[in-house]
């Protein structure tokens, strides 16, 4: 199959089809920079997807949760024994996710017989000040598209989702609502909006316009009731070294406003 | 990258593989060799160079060590930090050698982060307590060709049902001893051992039952006793207004009590 180029390529679009169908159904999830931090958010059913990977770096993921947990896994690895043999400050975000886990992750892809990553990563990294964060996402083919690596003009917020049209959807309306000095339960608001207006927009029928925000409210009081709240921050102004939290439900429940 | 992680292995499976493994999988960790032939009558020298004590009182742990550095009759360095943080609620305080301690000091840290990162909970006291015991195992072929002894202390706060405070000592082989009420290692533990235990049963109140500022003023009264006999022992630095460093291990985590209030105890109590 694969000594012939065309092939190949056809194989690869057969496996990214196949990929995207697979990941359709992840539910969304939000990271915004807030007054103090980064706030992660998601509302999950079945299954963690909010995960601590170091003292400055968070992820979240979608995808199947044997190739998330292998991944979540070798960063985890990776970012240790970085913070172990130099220093904490030595770990970067940057180079985990270009030097190890894009390449890795693009040649599982292309390797047609063998089999790809079912995962879409969301990573967050908290500087000494805003203009350090780094927001970063990681495809199931490698492909990285980072908020802070490059001299454009910061969102410091990021998205992942199921579809392309439901990550665009949010990307859009954070960029008309996001504050990036925003008190913690303001980001709350605003994130999980967020991400119910994700996942509004997945689906085969979905609006590709911006609801109004009743319906968004509407639709997320409707999930509140069948799910739970996952959120994490990363804090910037953390006594300790560790500057990963989980946000406790109730927290979050009575943040969110009407 | 020199070895890839091990998650990227197709036939990866599980993660029982514990942070020194992991280490050693990847050549950052040694474990000392045994030693052979000759080696093996070789005294068992106890490497004497500071004193540190712990006991409970009624805040939670208390935990000192003097600041002294020795090698021989030589003082190193007379500001060193024995008394390390571990985590939120568990500190390690060592009296032997500080390269040895240092290092096992920061295996542990990270064994403590990476458990809990990779397996999604925190480590248990008694998993921590046994981590510990396993890095001084580990050491003793350095130990018994008369390199690298420390001998540590261990105190934590147990946040699980039965919440309370820990405290354990160990000794070089990696053998744990929880006690009830105090410990003491290095050289100038005689001294101290004598005084917290004639404290405990013949004192105004039993140790578990001092206020903090009470607690602090007997710590600082042991160290002095001890520094008075053993030279490796800093004591309290009268002139160069070095004090003891105090940390106290409680259910709300660590406090490292700030010098001025060392100082304001060690003048009303102590000198």
């Amino acid at each position: 199959m694969i000594e012939e180029p065309y092939r190949w390529v056809e194989a690869i679009a057969n496996r990214r089809e196949y990929i995207e169908t697979e990941l359709a159904a992840g539910s969304p999830i939000a990271a915004v920079g807030y007054r103090n931090g980064i706030l992660f958010v998601t509302l999950g059913r079945a299954r963690q997807k909010i995960f601590e990977i170091y003292d400055r770096i968070a992820m979240g993921a979608i995808g199947h949760p044997g190739d998330i947990e292998r991944l979540r896994l070798a960063a985890i690895e990776l970012a240790s024994t970085e913070g172990f043999t130099r220093s904490a400050a030595d770990v970067s975000l940057r180079r985990l996710a270009h030097y190890s886990l894009s390449p890795v992750m693009k040649s599982a892809f292309e390797q047609v017989y063998g089999a790809p990553f079912l995962a879409r990563l969301l990573f967050a990294e908290i500087g000494s000040s805003p203009k350090e964060d780094l927001f970063l996402r990681i495809d199931y083919d490698g492909a990285i598209a980072a908020d802070g690596l490059t001299g454009q003009p910061r969102q410091r917020f990021a998205v992942l989702s199921g579809t392309r049209q439901s990550a665009e959807l949010m990307e859009k309306f954070l960029q008309k609502e996001h504050v990036t000095d925003a008190a913690l339960p303001d980001a709350i608001t605003t994130a999980f909006d967020a991400w119910s207006l994700g996942r509004m927009a997945m689906g085969e029928n979905a609006s590709k316009e911006l609801p109004e925000r009743d319906a968004i409210r509407k639709h997320r009081d409707e999930q509140l009731t069948r799910g739970g709240i996952e959120a994490a921050v990363l804090e910037r102004d953390s006594k300790s070294a560790i500057r990963y939290r989980i946000l406790a439900d109730e927290e979050l429940r009575s943040s969110l406003q009407r | 990258m020199d070895k890839p992680p091990l998650a990227l292995d197709q036939n990866f499976s599980g993660a029982s593989e514990d942070f020194p493994a992991l280490l050693r999988r990847k050549g950052l960790l040694q474990v000392a060799p045994e030693p052979t032939g000759a080696t093996g009558n070789h005294p068992f020298v106890q490497t004497e160079s500071t004193t540190i004590l712990a006991f409970k009182f009624a805040g939670g742990v208390l935990v000192a060590g003097d600041r002294r550095a020795t090698a021989g009759n030589t003082v190193v360095y007379d500001r060193a930090d024995k008394v390390l943080e571990i985590d939120r609620h568990s500190i390690m305080a060592i009296a032997g050698v500080p390269a040895t301690a240092w290092e096992m000091a920061r295996v542990l840290e990270h064994s403590f982060q990476y458990f809990r990162r990779s397996q999604l909970q925190e480590m248990s006291v008694d998993g921590k307590v046994r981590a510990l015991s396993k890095l001084l195992r580990d050491n003793f072929g350095f130990v018994m060709q008369g390199v690298g002894v420390v001998v540590p202390i261990f105190a934590t706060y147990d946040g699980s049902s039965k919440p309370e405070a820990r405290l354990y000592f160990y000794d070089a082989m990696g053998a744990q001893f929880e006690v009830t009420d105090y410990a003491a290692t290095g050289s100038g533990s005689p001294a101290v051992r004598g005084i917290l235990y004639y404290e405990n049963n013949w004192g105004d109140k039993k140790l578990q039952e001092l206020n903090e500022e009470e607690a602090v003023a007997i710590a600082l009264r042991a160290l002095d006793t001890a520094a008075e006999a053993d030279t490796s022992t800093g004591g309290v630095d009268r002139s160069g207004k070095i004090f003891p460093l105090i940390k106290i291990v409680s259910r709300e985590g660590i406090t490292t009590l700030p010098k001025e209030k060392i100082a304001g105890v060690f003048k009303q109590k102590v000198a």
